[in-house]
């Protein structure tokens, strides 16, 4: 079953602060800011994946689409699929 | 003919004219082969696909759709990845000029910013022409010093998007245009950028002469024949793409697939689903990768990879850890520990210098074999800190290599010292804002700045004393960081350092900047530094800092002689970032 929004939120909230290294407000560009590189994105991915143990296909997504908060929420709601 | 050619009985190419009658010959031996597929986003199902000789009419075609009359035109390509690059590299050098491609931006950067940036690189480089998106061509026409020409691609409206349509605000009106010191090299066929990105850029003049005894020795080494296929997510600014996974492949009649760097960064299967699908049998990649497809591997459709002959490590250290994960990662589908190569290269010997020995294991040494004695560590930049290093292959025929301690002596085995590289393929020259510079070599011997040690005749490198940072197999110049930053307001001018950050994880290296902040300093003001620095830096670099500190005044390290120490800095800035407590 898919995490609630609620869920997704706190976790993307807490991976992007740990990927940064510092807390992350609402709002707060990620990727076209230059708060992390392309290899942090994917690190991202991965620890998205294990904290909601879900699967993001890679498929159509781009960096951009974890630029904050708000869109990360959006793009795990659109791709991702639980862990069966 | 061609057969003779390809096991060498023919002599060797030295002009141009040879290299492009023999490369059409080779070519049209199997017509109707198809040579080149290139994926397309978002319809990754079906590649663009261009037979041998549809590849040579398609790309002289192109090249002579510009009418560019001048002979030996030194034409710069800044396209993103589509067909139409690929002809175009092709194309321009059939057609006698000279292309040199520059790398295509991410599409996160600030389009103004960038612009700028742009006008400023173009106007240092002697060109004669530069091809470019429409759109980008429209905006900079008028602020340089030779035409700007707009190519319309199939898949260009989403890279357009990037830039509104709008001139460059900066126009840098009777700025001095760059000397053409004539064409960069009698015999230049096309120019390699090997770095640089803030006006100080300069590229390899790679000749036929060098190209083909390069394409020829390695195709050796590898036995490669047209029977073989190539995959590749590597862009062709970068010297692994277009040389190894490129030209090799053209000259030797086999073919290629490939995807964009982009494509595949976000999407690593790609990469294994095309192998699998095309049965490619080699596979260039820098050693993150192998980390990075090692993570993602679990997820991953079970594709069979046991076609792959060779998996080349390649452009940046080789890394046990990253090396073992793969081969176990990928094990169940066919990838054989032996499949697992590497290769020690760089720009100025057009690609390869050294290559492990197809179907076998890569050789290793234990730390603790290796003579640390007078290795002057203090003196690396960056230096391997694996228990285990891993060979880099021996040296390609008629190439020779030596490691010369810091007396100047010549180091025994199993102990390191400077790479020095001696090969026919070896540069004579960059091209850049002074045209064209003849390099200063040895007795015929290139200093490399890179730290290793030969055992057993194979080349091991674990260091460098030049302070480049590789991240993901991009070289960065921590002067063109250093540079971009110090201009940023309220940054103290000439306190800036950038360095590299170990990224154990993915096997490759993170971007670090440490800024001292002009007068009193405060936190607030900081963060808005850190935050102004951060897109300056994705945007004129092209290549996100991992890490920004924007500190007090004389924070940064100086050595005893008064002059900013990169090294006491960077370890100042680990102790303090990642020290516990």
């Amino acid at each position: 079953m898919m995490p609630e929004s609620s869920t997704i939120r706190t976790a993307a909230r807490e991976a992007a602060s740990q990927i940064a290294g510092r807390p992350i407000k609402e709002g707060q560009r990620l990727v076209t800011s230059g708060l992390i590189d392309s290899l942090s994105v994917l690190k991202l991915i991965g620890l998205l994946e294990r904290k909601l143990r879900i699967t993001i296909p890679p498929e159509t997504l781009q960096p951009e689409d974890f630029d904050d908060v708000d869109l990360i929420v959006e793009t795990v709601e659109r791709v991702a699929k639980p862990h069966a | 003919m061609v057969q003779a050619e390809l096991r060498g009985d023919m002599p060797g190419v030295t002009t141009n004219a040879e290299f492009c009658e023999r490369l059409r010959r080779r070519l049209l031996a199997q017509p109707e082969k198809t040579l080149l597929r290139v994926t397309v986003a978002p319809d990754f199902e079906r590649p663009i696909e261009f037979t041998a000789k549809a590849l040579l009419d398609r790309a002289e075609e192109l090249a002579s759709s510009f009418g560019i009359t001048k002979e030996r035109s030194v034409v710069l390509v800044l396209l993103p990845h589509s067909p139409e690059l690929f002809l175009l590299q092709l194309g321009l050098v059939l057609k006698g000029h000279i292309p040199a491609i520059l790398a295509w931006p991410t599409s996160r950067v600030d389009p103004e910013k960038y612009k700028c940036n742009l006008v400023h690189q173009l106007n240092h480089l002697p060109a004669d022409l530069l091809i470019t998106l429409p759109r980008l061509a429209e905006n900079l026409a008028g602020s340089l010093p030779y035409p700007a020409c707009g190519m319309s691609l199939a898949n260009g409206a989403s890279f357009e998007k990037i830039f509104p349509a709008a001139p460059v605000s900066e126009r840098l009106g009777n700025r001095k245009s760059p000397k053409r010191n004539g064409c960069p090299n009698p015999d230049a066929l096309f120019l390699q950028f090997s770095g640089g990105t803030t006006g100080a850029q300069k590229a390899v003049v790679v000749t036929a002469g060098m190209l083909a005894h390069q394409l020829k020795q390695l195709g050796e080494v590898l036995q490669l024949s047209d029977a073989d296929v190539v995959v590749s997510w590597l862009p062709l600014y970068h010297d692994m793409g277009l040389i190894a996974c490129y030209w090799l492949p053209l000259w030797h009649g086999a073919a290629s697939v490939q995807i964009a760097a982009n494509d595949w960064v976000i999407n690593p299967e790609l990469l294994l689903k095309y192998a699998a699908r095309y049965k490619a049998t080699f596979c260039w990649l820098p050693n993150f990768s192998f980390s990075y497809l090692s993570q993602r591997g679990e997820q991953m459709q079970k594709h069979s990879l046991g076609s792959v002959r060779a998996w080349i490590n390649c452009s940046e250290p080789v890394r046990c850890k990253s090396v073992a994960e793969f081969a176990t990662t990928f094990a169940g589908r066919g990838v054989k520990k032996e499949s697992l190569q590497a290769s020690y290269a760089m720009a100025e010997t057009v690609f390869a210098i050294t290559q492990s020995e197809p179907g076998r294991e890569l050789a290793s040494v234990p730390r603790s074999c290796v003579s640390h004695e007078n290795r002057a560590c203090g003196e690396l930049a960056f230096d391997l800190i694996d228990d285990v290093y891993v060979s880099s292959g021996k040296p390609l025929p008629d190439t020779e290599i030596k490691i010369i301690a810091v007396d100047g002596s010549k180091c025994p085995d199993f102990a390191p010292g400077e790479i020095h590289v001696r090969t026919p393929s070896l540069f004579s020259g960059y091209w850049g804002a002074e045209g064209f510079q003849t390099h200063s070599l040895n007795g015929g011997w290139h200093a490399t700045g890179d730290f290793g040690f030969i055992a057993e005749g194979e080349l091991f490198v674990i260091g460098r004393f030049k302070d480049i940072v590789i991240v993901g197999g991009n070289n960065i110049f921590p002067e063109d960081v250093e540079a971009v930053v110090n201009s940023v307001a309220g940054i103290h001018a000439g306190r800036v350092v950038a360095f590299g950050v170990e990224d154990q994880e993915f096997g490759t290296q993170g971007l670090a900047v440490v800024a001292e902040m002009k007068g009193e300093f405060n936190e607030d003001a900081a963060l808005q530094l850190e935050t102004t620095i951060r897109k300056l830096v994705l945007t004129v670099i092209g290549t996100a800092a991992r890490y920004v500190s924007v500190v007090p005044q004389r924070w940064i390290v100086k050595s005893t002689a008064g002059k900013i120490s990169r090294r006491e800095t960077r370890e100042r800035f680990l102790r303090d970032r990642f020290s516990p407590g």
